[in-house]
């Protein structure tokens, strides 16, 4: 036996997959999340699921840890060092209030105290030559004055070292000598990129929950060896690969953003198992709805972001998978604003106490209460039947609160509150292609999270997206998404020059920098030489832009220095993200950026028996498709008796354990070999 | 015809959604940091008859006032019966359009089924208009329009898909970045592209019926909002002055702002007719931005805006008023008052909703750095620019932020300093909040900042004061005034630092300048700040020791460490109950 496991934490629960790669098995665990010890609800997910972790192989971990820490303000006490004059870059920010007409804006919390914060004697150039020397004495009595306020974690950010490092390494080896006890990162480890309070404030954010997840990791590495655990431990990060518990401790803020990406990476790997590249992944759970969009295979990738959100949040500039989010999941509230307008979201009544049907206390009712007063949703066979929903008390509700006062029947109502969470997350999808200049007609999507598949098809009509493919365990996509990531390290570096004037021997030299450290480390995490990969980018734009977008190039073209194609390829995805281009204009590069991958083997299902005979209907349901007053009558298949190659019309429902997948008129469904469920949308010429 | 409130609600997410996107598009596209950056322009859909169906949120709030002229006007002077398909109108002339020369107006005449329906419009700040124009604007020192630059009256550059070559040439050839600028056009002309496509999917979807009565109700909604918070102000005349230093055109007479706002039910009358006229300075416009800033920062400030959204205002600016000017008049300082204005208007309703209005903030569009020379190492002209943020005023349940642009910018961004620093021979020597700048108070007042800039090799220095160097941001409530706004020069040969008021000042290398934003004001009596608060300003650095004693009746003492205070509680009430006496 040889097991792979994938272990998601999430909000409120902790998710556990477990395939064997023998039989190809796969089964699930699910346990609450114990937020004040997360190791407590893995053990229990690991103990409910029966099975030897001698055995365990590889066992891939995604966890909110690191988010949670900067979003309730738990990290460590973490002083700052930065170059003269600069001590307040991080406060002052960059000054703008993106709620313009908010006279209460707030600005993004700081996460060091001024009074913990330093300046060295020290200043480069842009150039990165040395302006004002930073002697080790001088190093040596900075770190002392750090001493006295006994920080945890230090971060160092010194203008400039994105070109040049050599002052911020010698203010981390007087640091390390004098505070051998606290965590210390430093900026250009980190990110080599310009931009200073973006790359102040992630060097802070690295130092502030680097304690803590370091004392998380040990933690788990000792509960799993404690199991007899010997295979490799590797972590999710935001950029959609893994690494090695020893890179999550000295770069935890790398995995910051982690939580949607698993889902994301296993949406492209089931689109390139169907034959399809260009994949829309679309997650629909509890609060949120999300979409990101896969090109050729490749999830895109936002080079930055911020913790809690552009407007006050902490900005990341490390890469990140590229998310459109709306407020709207299945416990999204349906309300009535103060002028009588119909309004779905953005609060959410969560998973506590959860939708009106739920019977947990909930009173205002939600997109489920609708779905379930619809006939979308089983009332019975919720969860498998473990939690029969309450569809009195959802009629109730959506009645008094919304129904009466805007003159409708309950159905209606239902149908509107569908039709308003449908729009508004067709504006998420919209985010991640149309307004990328992607055309969806050409994309497939693929549809996750508990309630994705009962909306996913509505979505695709709105948006005339051919196909839609619900995958196997629709409900628990982010835990098997981790089976299938690489190991993944990005690495950039800022060189600024028009491109008819760049140094492609300086080039070729940083690039070999880069994929050399890019392969040392990959090497130290074990992955085997044959395995590695790498690929380069350059930051483009159009000299006077300030905006630059990401240009894959070779390696051929770094070394034959053939500026043409690269601006050819620069030139055409300029004017498919923004419908024009200048070919006549110079342009620049800004940052010369190297991916490292560790491409692992991908687990693999075992196929599902062909046809034999017919399965069982379950049986018949009412269900509203679109009248208000003339429910129809329609089949509902178990989702585990339908066989390979089987055709399912709409309007149906296919049930299965925590998700349902919801077949309008036209809609039509077949079993695919591996079990995936691929849905011809109707209703699209 | 009665829409259903499902497809209203649609529909009213769909309209902000489409001038999103286009601002989206614009900004990642123009070639001037005002437009990337500063987010100075706007991007609306407005119908044939100038009413405003939606427009961008972020960037620049001024903006959100004064495109319904540009469109009724180029109806009005075009025809409503000549557009066609494939046009594109270019505006900024200032009689209409009423700023400075380079925002400039582009638009496109939409089409259903035959029928113009309205236009997708963006103004936006070009980075040269020709004249005196350049970078952040003309200088405040131009002397009529003509000096100011170019002006265009509602010209076809594209007429039924073809473009007006000979006029795209006029402009191109009297422009000093004709590269960046057409580059800008480019990108405007793209976004409204992108506007009728988003509404021609938007009005085949829906049909045009379903469209306009849905825009009627929304319209209605939005004001209906409105009215509901005006009306929880209570009834009543409320006025308020203020002042900046000089009105522009005489140095010693200061330009008066001087606001009545009056509330009646759910109406509000914003009157700016006590406001001086219209001179030969820079600091006319035709705006209606002030009050629509103000009006809109209390009624719905994180909502999309549309024509509903100022439906309950009455705005009274009478013709002659500096933001009523008749043409001719210099305009290239248009917007530098506008931040007093809104901020006095919301000064004027203290006394009626004293929990909702924070003290004055900076009250200036921010300090600018403005350098600009020849670069002999790279052998080429380079310009440095950014926008530095100042304080805002104590809030009535916490302290003002630090550091932020004002209430005419949004998302306006400063330039960070090895982004200048890699494009500029410059040295950026400090960027530092400045203690004891924010206004004392019981909520205090927001610092300001210094930004010290070296210049590395002789060029020119822009350091116009904004018009707040004497009149500093006000404390409200017993809150003290913050400290003021300032441009600082130290030649090389010079030991002291010198406030200046000059434009395109020629300096040495080695020159030193010290952009300076003002404190925002304190809110509530200083006295009554909880000690730990005061303690905690001084730990931080935002306070002095001296001015904790002085004007918050704090005594601390050391407590066993380099860096740490505890309150005196005894000397504290003793030093507070004699402040308290002496008023």
């Amino acid at each position: 036996m040889a097991l792979s496991i994938g272990l998601d934490i999430g909000g409120t629960f902790t998710d556990l997959i477990v395939f064997d790669e023998v039989t190809g098995e796969l089964q699930q665990a699910k346990s609450s999340t114990t937020p004040k010890d997360l190791t407590i609800g893995i053990l229990n997910c690991l103990k409910k699921s029966r099975f030897d972790m001698k055995e365990c192989r590889n066992f891939v971990h995604g966890t909110t840890v690191a988010i949670n820490t900067v979003i309730e303000g738990k990290g460590a006490k973490t002083a700052l060092v930065t170059t003269r004059g600069t001590k307040d870059v991080y406060r002052i920010g960059r000054g703008n209030r993106p709620e313009s007409y908010n006279i209460f804006f707030k600005r993004p919390e700081p996460l060091v105290f001024r009074h913990m914060t330093f300046e060295a004697p020290e200043r480069l150039r842009a150039s990165g030559e040395t302006w004002k020397p930073l002697g080790e004495d001088e190093a040596e009595a900075v770190a002392r004055e750090v001493l006295q306020v006994e920080p945890e974690a230090v971060a160092v950010c010194f203008l400039h070292s994105y070109v040049n490092p050599a002052h911020e390494a010698r203010m981390g080896r007087a640091l390390a000598k004098l505070l051998p006890f606290a965590y210390i990162a430093l900026s250009h480890e980190i990110l080599r990129e310009y931009r200073e309070y973006e790359r102040t404030s992630t060097t802070v954010v690295n130092a502030y929950i680097g304690p803590k997840v370091t004392r998380y990791i040990d933690g788990l590495e000792k509960l799993l060896d404690s199991l007899g655990f010997s295979g490799s431990l590797l972590i999710m990060q935001s950029n959609g690969g893994v690494m090695s518990p020893e890179m999550a401790k000295r770069i935890p803020v790398a995995m910051m953003e982690s939580g949607p990406v698993g889902g994301i990476i296993a949406s492209a790997e089931i689109g390139k198992r169907l034959g399809h590249q260009n994949v829309i992944a679309f997650d629909m759970g509890g609060t949120t709805a999300k979409a990101s969009l896969i090109k050729d295979g490749e999830a895109s990738v936002a080079e930055g972001y911020h913790v809690g959100g552009y407007a006050s949040g902490q900005p990341v500039m490390l890469p990140v998978v590229d998310v459109v989010e709306v407020g709207a999941g299945g416990g999204s509230i349906a309300w009535i604003d103060e002028v009588g307008g119909l309004k779905v979201g953005p609060q959410s009544a969560g998973g506590d106490p959860g939708p009106v049907c739920y019977d947990q206390g909930g009173e205002e009712p939600t997109i489920t209460d609708a779905n379930v007063i619809l006939g979308r949703i089983s009332p019975a066979n919720f969860l498998g039947g473990e939690m029969p929903l309450n569809v009195a008390k959802a009629r109730k509700a959506i009645e008094e609160k919304v129904a009466a006062r805007l003159g409708l029947s309950v159905e209606e109502t239902a149908l509107g509150i569908i039709r308003i969470a449908v729009a508004n997350m067709s504006y998420a999808v919209r985010g991640v292609s149309v307004e990328k200049g992607y055309d969806p007609r050409e994309f497939v999507m693929v549809a996750s999270g508990g309630a994705g598949p009962v909306h996913a098809m509505e979505i695709a009509r709105e948006l005339k997206i051919p196909k839609v493919v619900v995958p196997l365990f629709p409900a628990h996509f982010s835990a098997l998404g981790m089976l299938m990531t690489d190991v993944k390290h990005d690495y950039v570096r800022t060189y600024y020059r028009p491109l008819a004037e760049a140094d492609f021997k300086v080039i070729q030299g940083i690039y070999d920098e880069m994929a050399l450290i890019g392969r040392e480390t990959l090497r130290q995490e074990r992955v085997e030489e044959e395995s590695i990969r790498v690929q380069p980018f350059f930051d483009l734009r159009y000299i006077g832009q300030e905006f630059f977008l990401t240009v894959p190039v070779s390696v051929e073209e770094i070394s034959s220095g053939d500026a043409g194609a690269i601006r050819l390829a620069f030139d055409a995805l300029h004017d498919r993200r923004y419908g024009h281009k200048a070919a006549e204009e110079p342009i620049e590069i800004v940052n010369i950026r190297v991916t490292a991958y560790g491409v692992r083997k991908k687990i693999s299902f075992p196929e599902k028996k062909a046809l034999v005979e017919s399965p069982a209907i379950k049986g018949f349901r009412d269900i509203y498709l679109d009248d208000p007053r003339n429910p129809v009558k329609c089949p509902v298949y178990s989702r585990e008796a339908l066989p390979s190659g089987y055709i399912v019309e709409g309007p149906a429902i296919i049930e299965e354990y925590a998700s349902n997948t919801y077949l309008s008129y036209r809609d039509r469904a077949t079993i695919c070999p591996y079990g995936e469920i691929s849905i011809t949308v109707g209703g699209i010429e | 015809m009665k829409v259903d409130p499902v497809t209203l609600e649609v529909i009213r997410n769909a309209l902000p959604a489409i001038s999103n996107e286009m601002s989206y598009d614009l900004q990642r596209t123009s070639y001037n940091m005002m437009i990337y950056e500063v987010g100075d322009y706007c991007c609306a859909l407005l119908d044939a008859q100038g009413n405003l169906l939606s427009q961008n949120l972020g960037g620049v709030s001024h903006f959100v006032a004064d495109l319904a002229v540009v469109i009724k006007d180029g109806v009005e002077k075009i025809g409503l019966t000549n557009f066609q398909p494939g046009d594109v109108i270019i505006a900024n002339h200032q009689a209409v359009c009423g700023q400075h020369l380079n925002n400039v107006c582009v638009y496109t005449p939409f089409f259903f089924k035959g029928e113009l329906i309205g236009f997708p419009i963006i103004r936006a700040h070009w980075v040269d208009i020709g004249g005196m124009s350049t970078g952040f604007g003309a200088a405040t020192n131009v002397l009529d329009p003509w000096m100011e630059g170019l002006q265009l009256d509602q010209l076809r550059i594209y007429k039924g898909g073809e473009p007006n070559t000979e006029l795209l040439k006029v402009i191109a050839d009297n422009i000093r970045y004709p590269e960046a600028s057409m580059g800008d056009l480019r990108a405007q002309m793209a976004a409204c592209q992108l506007g009728l496509r988003r509404l021609e999917e938007l009005f085949t979807k829906f049909g045009r019926d379903v469209l306009l009565d849905s825009v009627k109700r929304i319209f209605a909604d939005t004001e209906a909002k409105c009215r509901k918070v005006i009306e929880q102000i209570p009834d009543g005349v409320y006025e308020a002055e203020s002042f900046m230093d000089t009105n522009g055109f005489q140095k010693d007479v200061p330009l008066r702002i001087k606001v009545k706002v009056t509330v009646s039910g759910s109406d509000m009358t914003i009157d700016l007719s006590g406001c001086d006229p219209q001179n030969k300075g820079p600091y006319n416009s035709r705006t209606l931005a002030g009050a629509r800033v103000a009006y809109k920062a209390l009624t719905m400030p994180l909502e999309p805006v549309n024509e509903g959204s100022f439906n309950a205002l009455k705005l009274i600016v009478p013709e002659g008023n500096f933001m009523m000017a008749k043409y001719p008049a210099v305009m290239s300082g248009w917007s530098m008052p506008i931040p007093t204005v809104v901020d006095t208007i919301l000064k004027a309703l203290a006394p009626a909703i004293p929990d909702k209005i924070p003290a004055g903030h900076l009250g200036v569009l921010g300090g600018t750095i403005v350098f600009f020379g020849y670069d002999p190492q790279k052998k080429k002209n380079f310009i440095v620019q950014s926008i530095e943020g100042g304080g805002w005023g104590g809030r009535p349940f916490e302290d003002g932020a630090s550091a932020s642009v004002s209430i005419c910018q949004g998302d306006v961004r400063n330039a960070p300093i090895e982004n200048i620093e890699l494009k500029c021979p410059v040295l950026v020597q400090e960027r530092v909040l400045r203690q004891d700048s924010g206004g004392a108070g019981k909520f205090r007042g927001g610092l300001g900042l210094d930004s010290q800039v070296r210049n590395l090799v002789e060029g020119r220095w822009n350091l116009v004061q904004t018009g707040r160097r004497e009149c500093p941001p006000w404390g409200l409530w017993g809150g003290k005034p913050g400290d003021v706004s300032d441009f600082l020069l130290r030649l090389p040969d010079q030991p002291e630092w010198q406030s200046v008021d000059v434009a395109l000042y020629p300096v040495p290398t080695n020159s030193e300048v010290i952009v300076r934003t003002a404190g925002g004001g304190g809110w509530g009596n200083p006295l009554e700040r909880e000690p730990e608060k005061v303690r905690m300003d001084v730990l931080e650095g935002f306070v002095s020791l001296e001015e904790a004693r002085n004007e918050y009746g704090v005594a601390l003492k050391p407590a066993g460490h380099p860096y740490f205070y505890e309150v005196d509680a005894e000397a504290t009430k003793k030093l507070r109950a004699k402040r308290m006496k002496e008023g």
